[in-house]
């Protein structure tokens, strides 16, 4: 809650400038700190001082937005061009009050006709401030007050954008896909998220929950887009990173080569630094090269983009375990700043009877994924229980079908509802004939000879709701089971393994290093860190933008210059918009899946593409939600 | 066959079809720049906008893009409707008042005018030229650039990639103002500022098409080029 001189956010206005008893109004501020004065935004206008020059602000504004209006449709940029005419025109003492009503006369006309929800939404704070301050437009026509000329503060979001942890720019790749411009897109891609073709088909989208379709026919195919950008470039050529544009002396160290380090590595290459990884498996990729199945994410999809990423420069030392870490030694070595991300490699217990009794055919996921993609031969036996419902779980259950378990079930103590796993990897489970029992959990396991032979069970029931939210399991008295199983896999979450360090890093009850969220800078001066050795168990994406959120404060640490503010939009209702057009129903591309009968025995990727044609058809669904704010 | 109005005419209407198709079909005349019967609708010019009502509410909407749904109510010249059109008209004769096309349609519209005669030939994006390329010729020569964030306050224009052009010539054809030009002399054809060179036929010894416009047909048809190096009158 701020206090407000006026507010016309979502067209709600509060006026307290005639100075009667001021009412308070909540609007969220997209800002640092949500420390502002004066907002231009596209949900309206707000001022916290009643003299706020509103007719700079509104140039201010309509310079900003002209940057974001494409130019497609004929009234949205021709429409800004005639207001920023004519605001130029009052402020050199040639305009008239005729001129105020053909503001309103445009806005309205732009809103109501433009192609793009960004027209259609934009310019109504300019007609917040033409009718709710116009006195102060008078007054420039009357030559009694001058634009003061300033440069405000500004930013650029849309729902996708700041639903993505990494903040891509969404409809701005998109837009250029649209356009046939499949590699100036990618490029932009690249941007933020050095993986594109791991991201695009491996990342849980959580842009396409925020979609503005998703409430109209069906969300935009977001994560298939920027798949269909990685891999027409690597039908045509696949174009290498650019080169720094100017080598730096500092060279960084990088443990884990995990999507946070390959991202940290790849941003801090391309600004000059020179970057060592050193990574303890044999292979480089992290959590995307040992946790991910070849079905969800081809081998040689990951193995190119980490190429790139070698090939500008950046050295990965494979095999290399960093089990004691000390920051002297790094030092000595030259290194003026380290980036820790280890990933969380370290399956959780499950709590059961017998789990520690080392028997044959007892294993956690994260180490069956990880023996699995690295080689080593997993032996089909009879029956297989997995224990827990995220896409762990829903990725040893599927590659336990395609290793040739004919007997695959998911045992998961909460209920459908509250699975956490993908919507899709459930899906795929089912058509592969994975049956899932819901609201059960083991609580010992049966061995015979030191061998796993089944498991005895207990039925649940959903109590209240813990922290999470989801309501939390009670064991149902008396309603033991016992399952014949010849394998247990505990899928139940992962924690990291941390080197010791010679200095205290700071560790949470989770085990997870302590870092700040902006820079990824942890208490230890020089010492960074992200990943899933910070977050816990998290998406890829997540890890990506810890990864590029590190780089910059690595820079910013090396130069001895403050991190730049990150503008935070939380709080903010971005998929309201105030004029909305008729949106023509037409449902998101589809593309092909292998067939469930073809899954078992291999691991050929299940999910197709779009090719290029399919590509900027779904495109050109995009709405272009893009929100502009300027503040001060 | 679906049920839609179209000012206050119970009219039948095809699925699929768009509101332009029968708003013409019913000689309802609808002002176009953007449009081609058969290109992919773009809703680019705003200028065919009318008013349509769904689900109890008129709204505006380009007519050139938005299929008929069953019940469609679709008012073409209520005074929203051709206010919007005008307001449309009026914003592009604003940006390019030199251009004739531009100038004619906004005039039609209402808008005021100079009496000056008009001999621009400015590009208006509408995209004629890229969808012809792209859908029709089946090339891609032609794509927009500096459209929306990131470049910040450059001019959108359209690229053209001399290493795919065929020299056809399509979007000299379909573009409404002018701007793409095309120059065929003798032995040469000018279009995007490429040269190309023209094949004579060794019948008539006319120069009908451009070499590399034979060879592209060559190429996606399979018929030898020496079969299309003679001109359709001679073979």
């Amino acid at each position: 809650m701020n206090k407000v001189a006026f507010s016309s956010w979502n067209g709600k206005v509060v006026d307290n400038r005639n100075g009667k008893a001021a009412k308070d109004v909540a609007v969220n501020f997209p800002a640092p700190g949500g420390k502002v004065a004066l907002m231009m935004g596209w949900g309206g206008l707000v001022a916290t001082d009643s003299k706020a020059d509103i007719p700079s602000l509104t140039v201010g504004y309509l310079k900003e937005a002209r940057k974001i209006s494409c130019g497609e449709c004929s009234v949205c940029m021709i429409g800004i061009d005639r207001l920023l005419d004519i605001m130029g025109r009052m402020a050199d003492g040639q305009g008239s009050k005729a001129d105020l009503s053909e503001m309103q006369v445009i806005v309205k006309q732009v809103s109501a006709n433009s192609k793009c929800s960004f027209g259609q939404s934009a310019l109504y704070p300019v007609l917040d401030a033409v009718k709710y301050y116009k006195a102060d437009f008078v007054a420039l026509i009357t030559g009694e007050k001058k634009l003061n000329g300033k440069e405000y503060q500004s930013t650029v979001t849309a729902p996708c954008m700041d639903a993505c942890p990494a903040g891509l720019d969404i409809p701005g790749y998109i837009e250029l896909i649209k356009n046939n411009r499949f590699e100036e897109s990618l490029s932009l891609i690249r941007q933020d998220c050095v993986l594109p073709g791991v991201i695009g088909r491996t990342c849980t989208h959580p842009c396409e929950d925020a979609c503005v379709r998703k409430d109209i026919d069906e969300s935009l195919s977001i994560r298939l887009l920027k798949r269909a950008a990685a891999d027409f470039d690597l039908a045509n050529g696949a174009k290498p990173f650019g080169a720094p544009a100017k080598e730096k002396e500092e060279k960084v160290a990088i443990i884990g080569a995990g999507p946070a380090g390959l991202a940290a590595a790849c941003q801090l290459r391309l600004k000059g630094y020179g970057v060592t990884i050193f990574e303890s498996l044999p292979h480089a990729g992290g959590m995307a090269a040992v946790g991910i199945p070849d079905y969800r994410l081809p081998a040689d999809i990951l193995t190119h983009e980490i190429d790139l990423i070698k090939r500008m420069g950046v050295e990965i030392k494979l095999n290399t375990k960093i089990e004691k870490l000390s920051i002297k030694d790094l030092k000595k070595q030259g290194y003026s700043a380290l980036f820790v991300a280890v990933g969380a490699h370290q399956g959780n217990r499950i709590g059961v009877e017998g789990e520690d009794e080392g028997y044959e055919g007892f294993v956690d996921g994260v180490k069956f994924l990880r023996d699995m993609n690295l080689g080593i031969k997993i032996e089909p036996v009879g029956k297989v229980m997995i224990v827990g419902g995220g896409n762990v779980a829903l990725d040893c259950a599927r590659s336990c079908v395609r290793l040739g378990f004919k007997n695959v079930e998911i045992i998961y103590r909460r209920s459908l509802a509250e699975m956490p796993a993908s919507d899709e990897e459930i899906e795929g489970a089912k058509e592969e004939g994975i049956s899932i029992r819901f609201l059960s959990v083991p609580v010992k396991i049966i061995a015979k000879n030191g061998k796993v032979t089944g498991a005895e069970c207990i039925k649940m029931k959903l109590g209240k709701p813990d922290e999470s939210g989801r309501r939390r399991p009670v064991p149902v008295k008396g309603s033991e089971f016992t399952v014949k199983t010849d394998m247990i896999i505990a899928a139940i979450g992962q924690r990291p393994e941390l080197p010791t360090m010679d200095a205290m890093v700071e560790t949470t009850a989770w085990g997870t290093i302590q870092a700040d969220p902006a820079t990824m800078a942890t208490e230890m001066e020089g010492v960074f860190a992200g990943g899933d050795c910070v977050s816990g168990p998290a998406t890829l994406i997540e890890a990506l933008n810890m990864g590029n959120r590190a780089a910059e404060g690595i820079e910013a640490y090396l130069n001895g210059n403050a991190p730049a503010e990150q503008v935070s939009f939380a709080g903010v209702d971005l998929a309201k918009q105030r004029g909305q057009g008729l949106v023509v129903k037409c449902p998101a591309a589809d593309v092909d899946f292998l067939d469930p009968k073809k899954r078992s025995g291999g691991f050929e990727e299940v999910e197709g593409g779009f090719i290029a044609a399919q590509a900027t058809q779904e495109a050109r669904r995009c709405l272009r939600c893009y929100r502009v704010v300027v503040w001060e | 066959m679906l049920n839609i109005v179209i000012d206050g005419n119970k009219v039948k209407a095809e699925e699929g079809s768009t509101i332009l198709e029968n708003v013409q079909a019913l000689k309802i005349d609808i002002p176009t720049l953007c449009h081609h019967k058969e290109l992919t609708p773009f809703g680019a010019c705003r200028l065919c906008s009318v008013e349509v009502k769904t689900n109890g509410k008129w709204q505006l909407a380009t007519s050139c893009n938005t299929p008929v749904e069953s019940g469609m109510e679709i008012a073409t010249s209520s005074d929203k409707a051709k206010e919007s059109r005008k307001a449309a008209a009026q914003l592009l004769y604003y940006k390019y008042p030199e251009t004739q096309a531009v100038k004619e349609i906004a005039q039609k519209l209402g808008v005021d005018v100079s009496p000056e005669v008009a001999e621009g030939h400015d590009c208006i994006l509408c995209g004629l030229c890229v969808r012809t390329c792209q859908e029709i010729v089946g090339v891609g020569a032609l794509t927009f650039q500096d459209r929306g964030r990131g470049r910040d306050n450059d001019e959108p224009k359209i690229i053209f990639d001399p290493n795919v052009c065929i020299g056809c010539g399509s979007c000299a054809y379909v573009c409404p103002t002018g701007y793409v030009q095309m120059e065929t002399d003798g032995d040469r054809r000018i279009i995007w500022d490429k040269v190309f060179k023209m094949v004579p036929c060794p019948v008539c010894g006319r120069f009908f098409a451009p070499e590399d416009q034979l060879k592209y047909i060559s190429k996606t048809t399979g018929v030898p080029f020496s079969e299309l190096a003679t001109c359709v009158d001679c073979r």
